[in-house]
């Protein structure tokens, strides 16, 4: 089980078993994003192990540039078929009013080995 | 110590929005951080510029963080740091200070060149390169710092390196966010 609670400089990261979808939200600049990472890992090779299936749902504005080389790792091992037979499947999502947040997820989608989708969301709050 | 009302003007004259300088933490360079960002936001700018400027503040912060608590300085002089975010027509300067020991200034000079010849395709280039290089043991960044912040800057970055004793330089850089294309 990971559950991982939203702080100012990370995300929550959370897994729902009845949905069996892990779920990674918020920004990520934590102090030290491997350390902070580390546990995504351990219990990620646990379950690609185990599983059939798995969603991967990841919303990130903003995330600085160790963290992105750490979830460039993770969709790469998401993506890494001769080391699990987990079927994965993952969706991006961002706002739309969001230019930044897009581009984030493009030029992932661009470099991961890993395919995914690029959902807009609305947030009613932002009016721009 | 000078009249605070002088170093008001003197902060007011020059446009200085922020300007911390002491030791940082993590929690100040979020606290900072976030104080920043809703200032911006409150500014109407266009949410791109706010995200850079943030985006770009963190890389600087951070990578100074890094640095001196691997260097570890003894004498304050060289453990503190400063940070500014300068605002003049429609651009924001973010300029940071820190002492570098004088053997890492010649590696540090050369990549800094090396991204300011660098057009913005090159830039992306290295930037996926360097996120493709395993890691150092006890890396605390993925080196990549420098080149997001000069992704996200207006023109070349700025910086200098002066003499602070006979070991030790003071490096500043100065990247300008905003004001024109990326």
């Amino acid at each position: 089980m990971i559950d991982i609670p939203a702080t100012k400089s990370s995300p929550e990261i959370k897994y729902s078993e009845q949905e069996n979808t892990l779920t990674i939200s918020g920004e990520s600049y934590p102090e030290n994003s491997f350390a902070f990472f580390q546990p995504l890992f351990e219990w990620l090779h646990e379950q690609l192990e185990r599983k059939a299936h798995l969603h991967v749902s990841i919303n990130i504005s903003y995330m600085n540039s160790s963290s992105t080389k750490c979830m460039l790792d993770f969709l790469d091992l998401l993506g890494d078929t001769r080391k699990h037979n987990c079927s994965i499947d993952i969706t991006w999502q961002y706002e739309r009013e969001n230019d930044r947040a897009l581009e984030l997820a493009e030029e992932f989608q661009d470099e991961a080995t890993v395919p995914f989708r690029i959902l807009p969301y609305h947030n009613p709050d932002r009016h721009q | 110590m000078r009249n605070i009302i002088e170093i008001k003007e003197f902060f007011a004259e020059e446009g200085i929005l922020i300007s911390f300088h002491g030791s940082f933490s993590h929690g100040i360079i979020e606290e900072i951080g976030s104080a920043v960002r809703r200032h911006l936001e409150h500014e109407r700018l266009e949410r791109g510029i706010v995200a850079d400027v943030f985006a770009v503040y963190i890389e600087q912060t951070q990578n100074v963080r890094n640095y001196l608590k691997r260097k570890n300085f003894l004498d304050p002089a060289q453990s503190s740091a400063i940070v500014l975010i300068v605002q003049t027509e429609g651009e924001y300067l973010l300029c940071s200070g820190n002492s570098i020991a004088r053997e890492d200034v010649p590696d540090l000079a050369a990549r800094l060149e090396k991204i300011n010849n660098s057009d913005k395709d090159a830039l992306k280039k290295m930037y996926k390169e360097q996120l493709r290089k395993p890691l150092e043991a006890d890396a605390t960044g993925a080196g990549v710092g420098l080149i997001d912040i000069a992704r996200r800057a207006t023109g070349k970055l700025g910086y200098r390196f002066d003499r602070q004793d006979e070991s030790h330089d003071f490096f500043s850089l100065f990247v300008k966010v905003g004001g024109g294309e990326r």
